[in-house]
């Protein structure tokens, strides 16, 4: 009994452990002033394995609506959340707490469009984050 | 037996560290405690609802030089599980509203309304010159509805969840279908080894 014990009670905190931890948070941002590129990273693994090809922009309606060409260099699947962050002319964020973060899953050194629309007439710019 | 008691004594404090509390979280953060339909399908639905309908030539030009009105029928929930379906189109609707190219009457509260211009119109209490007056509501020129089905499939370690969320746009004079937007979930549980 005792011999079982010293074997699960390590097992078993162990375990603990894992179910506890916290999520990585990592990001990448990527801005677009119209103007050029602009990759901001925080060095995580998976800004490590993303990056930006291309991104492209135009006005739909008044409303802008862009595209972004996103790479994953890495040879495995890559499962990770985006959200565009859309910003007016004087660098105000619109509707901040309504633009959800996205599931995009992405086979090994592939490449996937991501598209948005701007909230409203008045988005100029917008930045794109990534996390796990 | 020390070395046991030692080990038990960390695991339970293991244990108390890892006990219920109440966070406040980030209500856009992806949501995946069950492959029910949650809140993060409802965002995921809205979003691409209205990015597919603003975008889409014929809507572009109705809304070029007007702000259409539109009415919400409503979304038939047709899955096995209970969604508020009237929640996802009204995350659609206030998405349209914000953009400023549509604009919406509103079905469900017309008993209210009735009831306030009788009183404002035959109460006696209320100011001619500012009272609403009756008859003059807009009609609204475009219906949304739509439909939310869902495919199930399980086996022992297995459950598979297709969702399929389809909203329509449609002339209410002409009874043309102007647009239509589709968006496909897919949400799938498997059990590990120890059912952890």
């Amino acid at each position: 009994m005792t011999r079982f014990l010293c074997r699960v009670a390590p097992m078993l905190a162990v375990l603990l452990l894992t179910a506890c931890s916290a999520s990585n948070m990592s990001r990448l941002e990527v801005a677009d002033d119209g103007e050029h590129l602009q990759l901001y990273s925080n060095n995580s693994l998976l800004a490590s394995r993303l990056s930006v090809e291309e991104v492209r922009r135009k006005r739909v309606n008044d409303l802008l609506y862009m595209q972004a060409t996103l790479e994953n260099g890495w040879k495995f699947e890559l499962d990770f959340q985006y959200k565009i962050k859309w910003f007016d002319q004087q660098g105000f964020e619109l509707a901040p707490q309504s633009q959800p973060w996205r599931q995009l899953v992405m086979a090994g050194r592939s490449q996937a469009n991501v598209q948005a629309v701007a909230p409203n007439p008045s988005a100029v710019r917008f930045e794109i984050w990534v996390r796990e | 037996m020390r070395v046991v008691m030692a080990i038990m004594l960390g695991v339970a404090l293991l244990a108390s560290g890892c006990a219920s509390k109440v966070e406040y979280g980030d209500p856009q953060a992806r949501e995946t405690v069950t492959p029910d339909f949650g809140s993060s399908d409802l965002q995921m639905i809205a979003t691409k609802m209205v990015d597919d309908m603003m975008v889409f030539p014929p809507v572009v030009e109705l809304t070029r030089n007007r702000r259409p009105v539109l009415f919400v029928d409503r979304v038939k929930n047709k899955t096995s599980e209970h969604v508020d379906t009237e929640s996802i189109t009204d995350t659609i609707q206030s998405r349209l509203i914000n953009s400023g190219k549509f604009r919406f009457v509103d079905m469900t509260v017309v008993d209210r309304v009735r009831q306030q211009l009788e009183y404002q119109q035959d109460s006696g209490m209320v100011d001619q010159s500012t009272a609403a007056q009756m008859g003059r509501q807009i009609g609204a020129e475009f219906m949304l509805y739509g439909n939310l089905s869902s495919i199930v499939k399980r086996d022992n370690s297995t459950k598979d969840v297709y969702y399929k969320f389809t909203l329509k746009l449609l002339n209410i004079q002409s009874g043309i279908i102007e647009w239509s937007g589709e968006k496909e979930i897919r949400k799938t549980r498997s059990r590990s080894l120890f059912g952890l």
